[in-house]
């Protein structure tokens, strides 16, 4: 018997699209909700709902507001040069899944 | 332990001036940032990167670092000299706040650990919830499918009591839910970093990506399979058994199908809440002309097919 067969099976939630409040999505990135607004407000996310209150952001914001966090921390980028980065690093990863999906990879 | 050059590793040399530090510090960190870099080890060298600068950019660490001398090499065994220090108060503070646990033994054995400091921690005598924790695991196609369990195991830089930064390994058995789609993410209530003063632990949140697959490609919740075809077969129509994740199936193609044409079975793609398609790519593959009837065949088609695929050029063909 496989030794990870004694361990207990963990289940979690899955992360629906559009789920998260703002209080989760800040609280998953240790972050404050300020700049989390800033980011909404440069539209490097966007979140669905009209409100703030009634805020819902995407698993893929959960990405995007890690790799900004990063990209200030380590690389003093700003808000618009986070905004560029992030658009131009979506965009070549799908033309990577494009060229894969055409198998030219 | 081991010598490290931090000047080698930022590609200056000893007479540089803090400006030039600083700048090549914004140049690597560019290129090697893990979120911008498809380099090899990338991360890693973003790593000894963050460390080199840590001491580099500050006049005292590198002031420190310079009186250990020129005559070390990269990689030797290294012990600092007696009083190599004196002088000199960096201990314990004016860290930039770097990724400080992951510094190298040797940097903690010059400038002492940048982990310790508990007031990081959020104040004394309140209840605060610990911190959710990331990580990215890799499922097979498969495990979205059907639905799994899968054994991931998690490394985390933790603190001891004392302060030192200890990175902790643990295995974890994960239910992987059918339909679960690249990008996605799993919340594992309370396996995140531990709260303090009795505050609860935080969550895990792990990001699903998938392996790549020898048949398939996943692209959101979109199955792709490149199907290889003869050119009769792309012709004239055929049915064809095409593998899909859960079993073959028989699959129509219309007659005068292209290169690369894209056939859609609905409803075949990741078992989501919106399901995913399955789409087939047409790959015409052409038999050779190894043996004197296959010649004949092509010269068959030579002679009565009036086909001319660079009509579009503007040449005119022979």
């Amino acid at each position: 018997m496989n030794s990870h067969d004694l361990l207990p099976v963990h289940t979690g939630t899955v992360i629906e699209d559009d789920s998260l409040t703002l209080e989760q999505l800040c609280h998953a990135c240790g972050v404050h909700a300020d700049w989390v607004i800033s980011l909404v407000e440069e539209s490097i996310i966007e979140p669905e709902g009209d409100d703030i209150h009634l805020w819902r952001f995407s698993g893929t914001c959960l990405v995007r507001v890690r790799s900004a966090l990063r990209l200030q921390h380590d690389l003093g980028v700003n808000l618009a040069g986070i905004a560029l980065a992030l658009d131009l690093m979506e965009e070549l990863e799908n033309l990577r899944t494009q060229l894969k999906i055409m198998g030219h990879d | 332990m081991q010598y490290k050059d931090y000047y080698k590793i930022m590609g200056l040399s000893r007479n540089s001036t803090q400006d030039e530090v600083k700048r090549a510090y914004r140049k690597l960190a560019r290129k090697y940032h893990p979120d911008v870099s498809k380099e090899k080890d990338a991360e890693a060298k973003f790593k000894e990167l963050g460390e080199a600068y840590e001491v580099l950019q500050d006049p005292e660490k590198r002031a420190a670092y310079d009186k250990l001398g020129t005559k070390w090499k990269a990689g030797e065994d290294f012990r600092p000299p007696p009083n190599w220090d004196e002088g000199f108060e960096f201990k314990g503070g004016g860290f930039t706040g770097g990724d400080a646990g992951a510094f190298s033994d040797f940097f903690e054995q010059l400038f002492g650990r940048a982990g310790s400091r508990p007031t990081d921690r959020g104040p004394h005598g309140f209840h605060v919830r610990g911190q959710d924790s990331h990580a990215k695991i890799y499922i097979d196609l498969e495990d979205s499918i059907h639905g799994s369990t899968r054994n991931i195991s998690l490394s985390t830089p933790e603190m001891d009591v004392q302060g030192y930064v200890k990175v902790k390994h643990r295995s974890l058995n994960i239910k992987i839910p059918k339909g679960i789609k690249p990008g996605q993410h799993i919340r594992l209530a309370g396996q995140g970093d531990p709260g303090s003063g009795g505050g609860k632990a935080g969550d895990l949140l792990l990001e699903i990506a998938f392996n790549s697959h020898p048949l398939y490609r996943v692209s959101e919740t979109d199955i792709y399979l490149e199907l290889p075809v003869t050119p009769w077969e792309a012709a004239l129509g055929a049915k064809i058994k095409v593998p899909t994740p859960e079993g073959s199936v028989d699959l129509k193609i219309p007659p005068n199908s292209r290169q690369g044409s894209k056939l859609r079975l609905k409803g075949r793609g990741l078992p989501a809440k919106t399901q995913g398609d399955f789409f087939v790519v047409l790959q015409i593959a052409l038999p050779p002309a190894n043996t004197e009837r296959a010649k004949a065949v092509y010269q068959k088609m030579q002679q009565e097919l009036d086909f001319n695929p660079r009509l579009s050029l503007g040449v005119k063909s022979l």
